[in-house]
């Protein structure tokens, strides 16, 4: 029975609404949609979207409200007090069959064919609110084009919109471009491309996804598998340091697509296409497979056991170590590899080798401290004003431009582009004096501009905070937990050390005895700086590399020792707002050899260092025991640093 | 009684579509009168007096519409709703053409009172005469400090620029209007923001007919009370109807309201014509409900022909003989809400194109007679479910055609043909 005490009604704001008879309490202004799913009732919707305004066109969400004679759009109505939301309601019901016997009206029922079928929004609301039958005759559907390339990447199938005007919203208010319209009218409106010109941003491949039904496809999925046959692992794109949710939908141990998965702190939901089409690279065959063993540079590979190539590996560092001490053992990570392996690899460098050289990039920046990754993405929203340093924060994580978007659009945020060298008086000009929130956002070239930058505002009188979008997906983990010279984790000072490039520089020259290198190719991808590895791998006499790729690093290696890529394994990595997010094993390993962390375990044990954790769980409980903002970060929160030693 | 002129007073007179003929006529004098006794609340409070009603369609108060406005937000926008599209209508032309200046006139007064800057006359595509004789003489208007920078010596500036649009129905419609004004796609808009809160670029706005700024002049002339003893309790002043069909006299006759329907027949269009009897007419324009001869009676009253079932819109009357064809009459109106259904909401877009066909199939007498149920279950379900009046609008003729011609509706069923203006070839068959 249900509870019909009087409640004291608190004044907080709320008012009261039942939806089918349950009682919710919500915020003033709530839409009956969203009030009804709080109350556990599921109202169908199109045009209605969770991240656009509504525009009650699609008419499915008809309800009857005590407070109005005609039904109404639950999307676009504001509940008030005391009102009754019935969603079953028998005029209800027929207006649902109704509107679901207009959309069906003209549609193709192509779905035996159709890339959405089994994920489609006009599929599942037939079979749960729909008609049972067709009364149209199918001899006078109205035919439109049905494979009409839009660009590279979409393709449009004008039979299958149902016109519910999400993708023109999705252009106009998620990303401010305007590249679709509605030509025609009536019956015969169809979306398009404003002059027939192809789509050119740099998100359209968010465009099949905010479509409820098969008509915005990817190219790259067309015809490709039935979603039912997809293996989906909740993961973290790989191609930037933002740190965007995603999922990778994997079959026969292929990827097939990245889907996003919204995360309102980070994406919002939205992927750029530059991460979302990148996972072709995941899938390739061309792997190192087998451990090898060289005896010397230049000497017959060797296969081997893995144990046998610890064994060799830790033979030849403990050599050098012995011969020409400890500083001349150099280690290089990358930001491609998961917190817990960095974790290993820093404890490898500084506790068990004892060598300072250690980096996760080329570059050397100077003075790095966790207030400069202050400002989170979802904050800039609340700022006063926003100033962008040159474009290669928003080059660097494209989907920051959407976020930036809707807070200058949706909340009023001023957003500054100014350039990388602009000169603080000038940015406290563009800002204004006075107080409020205000951030600066810098890539790490810009980092000492957005320093004085971020001063000169805070002198003005507001409340600065900084963000710095970091390299590689987890640039920011190696940089906390101490993979960097001269840094140890947390921040704290440590003996100073080369940086990546000077220990390239120094193995070309001949001074650097031994190189330990994870997932090391990663490091060098432009010209110049492929030169100066190949460069570095001629000289040095002893090289230790866990990679997942052949190439010069896996040709040089004396001890060479399979990798795993970023979609084959478990961890964690950090994105530059130091959000600690969850990476999972989306493809089955294509060695046999253990783990990354198994492997930097197994080799920590043969220098003489035993009882090291080999698995990422038990690697990450080290971490958060270690680095304190690790464990209040948790599963998915940020690692604030506030109050670290500098 | 015959017709009753008020706003046609001057129709046909020598010169009036200039300036000078329209102020030899008494022209401008209302607006002089408002700049210099009136302030713009005494006059909104006039014309709440004399309980003018929107001409538009839907006849809503015109003085509390202007009240909706609030208070302190500017600028404000006035845009005159000269759109006329509705089917059977034609007295905007009629205004527009017949006395040019009055219509200025009255734009002039209503930005006045809401203390508009800047008022934009739309006017349909399709009246391109008109749209040029409506620019010539705001030029002639602005000339003569009517239009501009402190008219009449006042300090109320206020400029009218006229705008044409493309041809499309919906835009008659306020929200949609005031998109296509914009330059978008005419759609109408989500509500609220109603537009006296957020109409045009943003601002408050009012959106008035032709017909009902036309009146302006001569309530401020002669007062809101002299209006309000015109016409009956809740429908004041006249109207002009746009009579059409099978009449001996079709035109645009302005009535005093509560005149009695059958004397506007009778004595204005002079009856029904060849002496055939009266089937049905249609009153209010291609949206409104069908009525019969026995609805003749009733008065030009707003809420008498709303009682009837019908309503008097936007000031059609098209009368139907008795060789017509109610099927056939229905078929066409439906086309012409499927032809222009904007297409943004599903029951419209998709309603009106399932509609048509079973209106073709029915007329062509190849409709299943089962069918008749979908067409008004398909019916009802856009009736009330659309995201603007014109879908719902698209089905009130044609169902209350179904319900008082039912014999005909069925009739058409497996005839092969149309059984009222084929009777020959049924008979034949029989
Ligand atoms: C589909 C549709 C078409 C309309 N067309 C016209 C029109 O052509 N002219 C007009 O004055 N009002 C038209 N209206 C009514 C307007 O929306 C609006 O109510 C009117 O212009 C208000 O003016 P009024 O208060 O002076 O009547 C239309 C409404 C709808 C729903
Ligand atoms: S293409 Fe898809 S998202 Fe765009 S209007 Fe059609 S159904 Fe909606
Ligand atoms: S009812 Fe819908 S489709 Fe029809 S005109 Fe209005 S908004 Fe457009
Ligand atoms: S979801 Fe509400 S009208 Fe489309």
């Amino acid at each position: 029975m249900p509870d019909t005490r009087p409640v004291e009604q608190p004044e907080d704001g709320r008012v009261g609404v039942t939806v089918d008879g349950r009682a919710v309490r919500v915020p003033k202004g709530t839409l009956v949609l969203d009030a009804a799913t709080q109350a556990g009732v599921h109202i169908p919707v199109y045009c209605a979207h969770p991240k656009m305004d509504p525009v009650a066109v699609c008419r499915m969400c008809l309800v009857k409200l005590s407070t109005s004679p005609k039904l109404q759009p639950a999307c676009a109505t504001v509940v008030s007090d005391g009102m009754a939301v019935e969603t079953r309601a028998p005029e209800v019901v027929k207006e649902q069959e109704g509107v679901l016997e207009f959309l069906l009206l003209n549609h193709p029922l192509d779905c035996p064919v159709c890339d959405r079928g089994g994920e489609c929004d006009l599929q599942d609301f037939t079979q749960r609110y729909g008609p049972p039958t067709s009364r149209f005759p199918i001899t006078e559907k109205v035919h439109f084009n049905k494979a009409l390339r839009l660009s590279d990447r979409i393709e449009l199938d004008q039979e299958r919109c149902i016109l519910c005007w999400r993708c023109t919203r999705y252009y106009e208010e998620i990303t401010g471009e305007k590249e679709l319209v509605l030509q025609q009218r009536g019956v015969h409106t169809l979306v398009a491309t404003f002059n027939g010109q192809p789509l050119t941003s740099e998100f359209q491949g968010n465009l099949p996804e905010v479509c409820p039904v098969g008509a915005l496809t990817h190219v790259r999925y067309r015809f490709v598998s039935r979603p039912w046959d997809l293996q989906r692992t909740a993961s973290i794109c790989p191609e930037c340091s933002y740190g965007c949710n995603l999922n990778v939908d994997s079959r026969d141990f292929e990827i097939k697509r990245f889907a996003s998965r919204d995360n309102p702190l980070v994406d919002d939901m939205w992927l750029c296409d530059r991460g979302r089409y990148s996972f072709p690279r995941w899938n390739s065959t061309d792997r190192v497979r087998r451990p090898l063993v060289r005896e010397a540079r230049g000497g017959v590979p060797v296969a081997v056991t893995l144990a046998g190539a610890v064994a060799a590996a830790a033979r030849q560092l403990a050599a050098v170590r012995e011969e020409r001490g400890p500083g001349a053992i150099a280690v290089l990570g990358s930001p491609e590899s998961t917190n817990e392996e960095l974790w290993l690899l820093r404890r490898l460098a500084r506790e068990v080798l004892g060598t300072p050289h250690l980096d996760h990039q080329l570059e050397r920046f100077a003075g790095l401290a966790p207030a400069e990754h202050d400002l989170g993405i979802a904050e800039t929203e609340e700022c006063r004003a926003v100033v962008v340093l040159g474009e290669e924060p928003e080059h660097r994580a494209p989907v920051l431009r959407l976020r930036l978007f809707k807070a200058e659009t949706k909340r009023g945020v001023r957003v500054h582009r100014l350039p990388a060298g602009t000169a603080p008086a000038q940015a406290v000009e563009a800002v204004g004096t006075g107080p409020g929130l205000v951030g600066v956002i810098a890539d790490e070239t810009a980092r000492a501009g957005a320093a004085e930058i971020a001063a000169a505002l805070a002198a003005a009188g507001a409340t600065v905070k900084r963000l710095t979008v970091t390299r590689g997906p987890n640039g920011r983990g190696a940089k906390d937990l101490g993979v960097t010279p001269g840094l140890d984790a947390g921040y704290r000072a440590a003996a100073e050390g080369m940086s990546g490039r000077e220990i390239l520089e120094a193995a070309a020259a001949g001074r650097v005895g031994a190189l330990v290198m994870l997932n090391g190719a990663a490091l060098a991808v432009d010209g110049d700086d492929r030169d100066l590895l190949e460069r570095a791998l001629a000289s040095v006499a002893v090289l230790v590399a866990v990679e997942s790729r052949p190439g010069p690093v896996a040709q040089s290696a004396t001890v060479l020792i399979p990798g795993h890529s970023l979609m084959e394994k478990l961890g964690t990595i950090t994105s530059c707002e130091g959000r600690v997010q969850r990476v999972r094993a989306a493809l089955p390993p294509a060695t046999a050899t253990a783990t990354e962390t198994g492997v930097l375990s197994m080799l920590a044990g043969a220098l003489g260092s035993t009882g090291w954790p080999s698995d990422p769980i038990a690697v990450h409980r080290e971490i958060v025991t270690a680095v304190p903002a690790y464990a209040q970060a948790g599963n998915g929160g940020r690692a604030l640093f506030r109050g670290a030693p500098a | 009684m015959a017709e009753h002129r008020l706003l046609t007073e001057h129709f046909g007179m020598e010169g009036i579509q200039t300036l000078a003929g329209y102020e030899r006529a008494g022209g401008y004098q209302g607006l002089r009168r408002a700049l210099r006794e009136l302030t713009p609340d005494d006059l909104v409070a006039q014309v709440k007096a004399s309980g003018l009603r929107g001409r538009g369609g839907a006849g809503f108060p015109t003085g509390t519409k202007w009240s909706f406005l609030p208070g302190d937000v500017h600028p404000r926008y006035l845009c005159v709703n000269a759109d006329e599209s509705e089917p059977g209508c034609f007295k905007d032309r009629a205004l527009i053409e017949g006395d040019p200046h009055q219509l200025i006139e009255g734009t002039l007064i209503a930005a006045y009172a809401i203390q508009a800057p800047i008022a934009f006359i739309y006017i349909r595509g399709e009246y391109f005469d008109q749209r040029l004789l409506l620019e010539r003489c705001v030029e002639e208007a602005r000339a003569a400090g009517y239009i501009g920078r402190g008219i009449l010596g006042s300090d109320f500036s206020c400029d009218v620029i006229v705008h044409g649009g493309a041809g499309a129905y919906i835009c008659g419609e306020e929200t949609a209007l005031l998109d296509s004004l914009e330059g978008r796609r005419g759609q109408p808009r989500l509500k609220p923001p109603f537009p006296a809160v957020k109409g045009l670029y943003g601002q408050p706005t009012v959106v008035n007919n032709v017909e009902t700024l036309s009146n302006l002049p001569h309530i401020v002339l002669r007062g809101g009370s002299w209006y309000a003893s015109l016409g009956t309790e809740k429908s004041k002043g006249t109207r002009l109807f746009c009579c059409s069909g099978h009449i001996e006299r079709p035109g645009t006759y302005e009535m005093l309201l509560g005149t009695p329907i059958r004397e506007l027949l009778e004595e204005e269009c002079g009856g029904v014509w060849k002496g055939r009897r009266l089937k049905a007419f249609q009153p209010g324009g291609g949206s409104m409900q069908v009525l019969l001869p026995e609805h003749l009676d009733l008065p030009l009253d707003m809420e008498a022909v709303a009682q009837a079932g019908s309503a008097l819109g936007a000031g059609a009357m098209v009368f139907m003989d008795e060789t017509t064809c109610m099927v056939n009459v229905s078929m066409r109106l439906v086309d012409f809400y499927h032809h222009e259904s904007c297409g943004k909401c599903s029951p419209c877009r998709e309603g009106t194109y399932f509609e048509s066909d079973l209106m073709h199939r029915l007329e062509r007498g190849v409709l299943a007679p089962e069918e008749l149920t979908t067409l008004s279950d398909i019916c009802d379900n856009m009736n009330g479910k659309c995201f603007c009046p014109l879908g719902d609008t698209a089905t009130w003729f044609v169902m209350s055609a179904y319900a008082a011609f039912r014999d005909e509706f069925e009739a058409h069923c497996g005839a092969g043909r149309c059984p009222v203006r084929e009777p020959r070839a049924a008979e034949a068959v029989a």
